[in-house]
């Protein structure tokens, strides 16, 4: 598979937390080809099973990675124009002039706009615009829009993803879709290595608004081990150093008690066997991703995360490294080709 | 007791790096149990079968305490750091921390703060391990420290870092040491990960499926100067916990535990926590719900490098904890 190519369908399709159904069905047709069992779990999570190769019963190795992505909802229809809240982190800072889809009946174009600067006072102007003063504007009479848009539907971003100098693409919903993409690429990786372990590859729904499909998930799969794949903080001017990292010098393996240390040791090992460059992301409490949810279900589950460095995140102009993206595809995949039948994460003393 | 306190409150084991104290409390624990395991995410079982017919019974004690972790090194060498659960920018300017390979560090302030007159925070915070430059500074990011204080004693006080929650640790060994002829099944947990998520406590439950489950941990004081009030004192006895930050006790573990104090003729405190929580919040929540309770060991200074409580009030807790368990 091409990354860029993927990259793009990835991010450019919608899966608004707990309205994942578009994502979902393009996830289920790149995954497919690449494993031998599919399935969805109660809360709409997709479930990957690629068989190892060692005795059974088999150790299961979760690979997850979250497919939703944030957006708007509607909450009322006052005079044709939507009005909305937000769904997951939105940062209503980035909502003026923005393009959105609205998923009423069938999809709408729409766009969000705000009273023209000269009309609003100087004081005002200053700062961002209050959710009560933003609209979405999709064309249509108070009497039309109400036979297509109801309370309650969800509105995506509308970007096209943009292919940026020096390797770097941007675009919406590369919170997680970078990610998807690296599982897949990883997937077609394995699909011509031998590895010992069950792959459970799953594209989580929900994490935005609170990690549940992660927990549900994991909870019916009851891996042994399970690694996760988010984007973390790129580096970029306002940020700082020790909160942040490149892009294009390779995906973060986090440090703390999220982690398993086994789990660390293996994927660092697996890096540097395979010369992929890394950087150790310190995370002193829950991980704020989907390996927190993971590490906690049922009696536990020894978990590690990678995350692939991403620039103005929770914007629809997200910022990634192609390079970085297939790095992390590579050490999931020699990760998960490294573990030995018989290995067992312990715990040392 | 005082032997096993000093050992416990000396070792090294911050939230996620419990190595250590795991090793250190196995060791004690390994000849008093009928079984000794550990969790997928590290936290020590150790279970004391019972003559049969009884209920399974879940003690937690956590064995992490607080820290910090190293999040950048300078070209200079000094590392600036996170912190790793509840640590109070004011206890750490001339603070000694140590790495888990030894390595020692003192924490510094930076020089040109805006306000002084104001505790700094923890960005404006650095540790200084002697390096002279990057390359010879022997900590990486992701490494993580504790703080370093000797055990004391004052009398009849305690004084350790750490004391939050290896003093229930103690009381926990010390319980299982005392306890015999029971119908009940005791598992004994040494949780991890208190201090950031209480996740150690909750996946340990989901694996035990007890009937009932006690912490034992640390509470606050209103007993120094111009504290917030609070009506639990140093040496006044064990407190039983009817609620905190994120939990209400169940009933009936906390009248069990009320009256285990009057069977084994222990005084004891009635403790309403304004602030923080235990394992028994995490604890009362797996599966389908276990009835959860917490016995507390009245402590000062909590999460300083200078935890302080009563003797009294430890062996009180020991007492209490072997009657309601038997």
């Amino acid at each position: 598979m091409e990354t860029i190519p993927l990259l793009r369908e990835l991010s450019e399709t919608p899966g608004l937390a707990g309205h994942e159904g578009p994502i979902r069905d393009l996830v289920r047709r790149l995954w497919s080809p690449l494993v031998d069992e599919l399935r969805e779990d109660g809360l709409g999570s997709l479930i990957g099973t690629k068989q190892g190769t060692g005795p059974e019963p088999r150790p299961r190795l979760m690979l997850a990675v979250h497919m939703d992505e944030i957006g708007l909802r509607v909450t009322g229809i006052e005079k044709g124009f939507l009005r909305v809240t937000r769904l997951g982190g939105t940062d209503r800072r980035v909502l003026p002039g923005a393009a959105v889809v609205v998923h009423g009946k069938k999809d709408l174009p729409g766009v969000v706009g705000m009273r023209p600067p000269h009309v609003v006072p100087k004081e005002q102007r200053k700062k961002p615009v209050p959710w009560e003063e933003l609209f979405v504007d999709v064309g249509l009479s108070e009497e039309e829009i109400r036979r297509w848009v109801r309370v309650g539907d969800p509105i995506s971003f509308d970007r096209e993803l943009v292919e940026l100098k020096n390797g770097l693409v941007a675009g919406k919903a590369l919170d997680n879709r970078a990610s998807v993409a690296a599982l897949t690429l990883a997937l077609e990786e394995l699909s011509r290595t031998q590895h010992a372990w069950d792959v459970v590859a799953v594209a989580t729904v929900q994490e935005e608004v609170g990690l549940y499909g992660a927990a549900t998930s994991a909870y019916g799969v009851k891996p042994d081990l399970a690694v996760a794949v988010d984007v973390t903080f790129g580096r970029q001017p306002g940020v700082s150093a020790d909160d942040s990292f490149p892009l294009g010098e390779g995906p973060t393996i986090s440090v703390g008690p999220n982690f398993h240390p086994q789990v660390v040791g293996r994927l660092k090992a697996a890096a540097e066997a395979h010369e992929i460059p890394y950087h150790i992301e310190p995370t002193p409490g829950r991980s704020g991703t989907d390996a927190w949810a993971i590490q906690v279900a049922r009696e536990g589950v020894p978990t590690g995360l990678i995350s692939i460095p991403l620039r103005y995140m929770h914007q629809p102009v997200e910022t990634v490294a192609v390079k970085d993206v297939e790095r992390a595809a590579r050490l999931l995949a020699a990760f998960a080709a490294g573990l030995e039948a018989s290995f067992r994460p312990q715990w040392e003393e | 007791m005082r032997d096993l306190i000093r050992k416990l409150t000396e070792t090294y084991g911050p939230s996620g790096f419990e190595d250590r104290i795991r090793a250190v409390i196995r060791e004690e624990v390994e000849p008093l149990a009928d079984e000794v395991r550990v969790t997928p995410l590290g936290s020590l079982v150790a279970v004391k079968k019972g003559t049969g017919g009884g209920r399974r019974i879940m003690l937690a004690a956590h064995m992490d305490e607080i820290g910090v972790m190293a999040s950048h090194v300078d070209d200079k060498g000094f590392l600036r750091f996170t912190a790793i659960g509840g640590v109070n920018p004011l206890t750490c300017v001339g603070a000694r921390v140590q790495f888990e390979d030894g390595t020692l560090g003192v924490i510094g302030v930076e020089g040109k703060r805006e306000d002084r007159t104001k505790a700094p925070r923890l960005d404006q915070l650095y540790i200084d391990v002697g390096a002279t430059g990057k390359d010879d500074c022997p900590v990486r990011v992701g490494d993580a420290a504790v703080f370093v204080r000797p055990f004391a004693v004052r009398g009849t006080r305690l004084i350790a870092k750490a004391m939050d929650d290896r003093i229930g640790c103690a009381v926990l060994i010390e319980t299982l040491r005392r306890l015999e002829g029971t119908s009940n099944e005791v598992y004994f947990v040494f949780s991890v990960q208190e201090e950031t998520t209480l996740s150690g406590a909750r996946t340990a439950a989901y694996g035990i499926e007890p009937d009932l489950a006690i912490a034992v941990d640390v509470t606050g004081t209103g007993d120094t100067p111009e504290a917030r009030p609070m009506a639990v004192e140093l040496g006044k006895g064990p407190a039983v916990k009817v609620q905190d930050r994120g939990m209400i006790a169940h009933p009936l573990v906390r009248d069990l535990l009320v009256r285990a104090a009057e069977a084994a003729g222990v005084a004891c405190q009635m403790e309403v926590l304004e602030r923080g929580t235990t394992d028994a919040a995490a604890m009362q929540l797996v599966r389908a719900g276990v009835p959860s309770g917490c016995l507390s060991i009245p402590c000062r200074y909590v999460h300083t490098p200078s935890e302080m409580v009563d003797e009294g009030d430890v062996e009180g807790a020991v007492k209490v904890l072997v009657e309601a368990v038997r």
